[in-house]
């Protein structure tokens, strides 16, 4: 079947009709990925996104890191590294840090759960186009593993000063990361797209 | 055979669905989001974005993003002196990290950015597809940077002995974190489509499939 789809990249008119489970289809003209057909693509989101919102959970309740010096000690959470920056009188940069790495995150992965549940099902839902519709708009904005390398560095910035220890938190974010980029990665934005679309002719 | 784009047959494609619709829609179809032949007056959104960055990435780079405060003496450091700071304890490769996200990156984007917005309507050196792979590497690596802010973010909560040892966040930790969000915005408003459609038919090798 001739399904043409236009390069995001150069405009150029594909079509990306027969890909087989696996195949991915880049344009010819500029380069630019177009899109990837897998057959089990919303049972890969699912398992990515449940791992990740459990680790996610894990991540908020235990402590991220904790700090010594001279017999004194700090421990903090993950909250708290937005938290800090507000009681210092930087309102705008917490509400920016808290977004990337927690809310923008957590709010993708719920509405991914949502979104690929009745897809893997194969049920059409009315609310499948507004949540997809979310998920595209707000996936560049989660900042995750740019985090994961901001603590990195924080650690060897302070490594001479004081003890520092990663708590379970931290493990846990790092596999929340992982999950979630690979949960993103794999939900294929024209092929759910097209998904949602038959589901919903389908149903009229 | 010459290369068939969406617009030379009036069709708009949806950027958050891929949807091909009459270019007359002002909104998709399928998802409703707002649709254009191409992003409105993306040069011009472009341009006022990338303007603000450079302008915000001043005091970034002059003010400091971080103060230390040991036994009540306080202490200044802005990105490029946190830079030459680690260089000194020997840290020389997240120095290099640091350089590389929070002075290469921004920089190299609000160039690259430039270029790509002065060559749309001129004769450029490098072939479209050239540019839309530097787009892309723009794009790709534009959130990168935020890693001093998050660094920022981290250290002030951590380092908190009592009067012992602190760390407050310095103002330059807003605007940098400014220009990072600003830069995004701009490259979000770039139109890589405009690079191929002021393409003159120089190029015989068509690779249309």
């Amino acid at each position: 079947m001739n399904k043409e789809m236009a390069c995001h990249g150069c405009d150029l008119l594909v079509d990306v009709g027969g890909l087989k489970s696996g195949e991915s289809a880049s344009c010819p003209r500029c380069g630019h990925f177009l899109t990837k057909y897998r057959a089990d693509s919303y049972s890969r989101v699912l398992a990515y996104t449940m791992a990740g919102l459990i680790l996610l959970v894990m991540a908020n309740s235990y402590s991220f890191l904790s700090f010594s010096s001279s017999g004194l000690e700090s421990v903090i959470t993950l909250r708290q590294t937005p938290g800090a920056v507000w009681e210092y009188g930087m309102p705008e940069v917490a509400i920016m840090v808290a977004a990337f790495i927690i809310v923008i995150p957590t709010v993708v992965l719920v509405l991914l759960l949502a979104l690929c549940l009745p897809l893997e099902r194969g049920i059409y839902r009315p609310w499948l186009a507004p949540i997809a519709k979310a998920i595209f708009m707000s996936q560049n904005w989660a900042m995750v593993e740019v985090f994961i390398i901001g603590v990195i560095v924080s650690l060897v910035k302070i490594a001479a000063m004081a003890t520092v220890v990663l708590g379970i938190s931290f493990w846990a974010y790092a596999g929340f990361s992982i999950c979630f980029t690979l949960a993103v990665a794999t939900l294929d934005r024209y092929q759910c797209w097209e998904r949602i679309e038959e589901l919903g002719a389908a149903q009229a | 055979m010459t290369a068939e784009t969406a617009a030379s047959r009036n069709l708009a494609a949806c950027h958050i669905c891929c949807k091909l619709a009459s270019a007359e829609l002002h909104h998709c179809p399928r998802c409703g989001s707002a649709m254009h032949l191409r992003k409105s007056d993306s040069i011009q959104r472009t341009l006022a974005l990338l303007f603000t960055a450079c302008l915000l990435y001043i005091p970034a780079n002059l003010y400091p993003i971080m103060i230390t405060e040991q036994l009540g003496k306080a202490e200044g450091s802005t990105i490029l002196g946190g830079v030459v700071l680690l260089i000194h304890h020997g840290s020389i490769p997240i120095a290099l990290v640091i350089f590389l996200f929070s002075v290469m990156v921004p920089i190299g984007k609000l160039m690259s950015m430039f270029y790509l917005v002065w060559t749309v309507e001129r004769h450029s050196k490098l072939s479209p597809r050239q540019r839309t792979v530097m787009y892309q590497v723009t794009e790709f690596v534009g959130k990168w940077s935020m890693v001093d802010v998050f660094v920022v973010a981290i250290l002030v909560a951590l380092v908190h002995l009592g009067g012992l040892l602190e760390i407050k966040p310095g103002i330059a930790a807003l605007s940098f974190a400014g220009v990072v969000i600003v830069t995004m915005i701009a490259a979000e408003s770039f139109d890589a489509r405009l690079i191929w459609d002021n393409m003159e038919e120089e190029n015989s090798d068509d690779t249309t499939s």
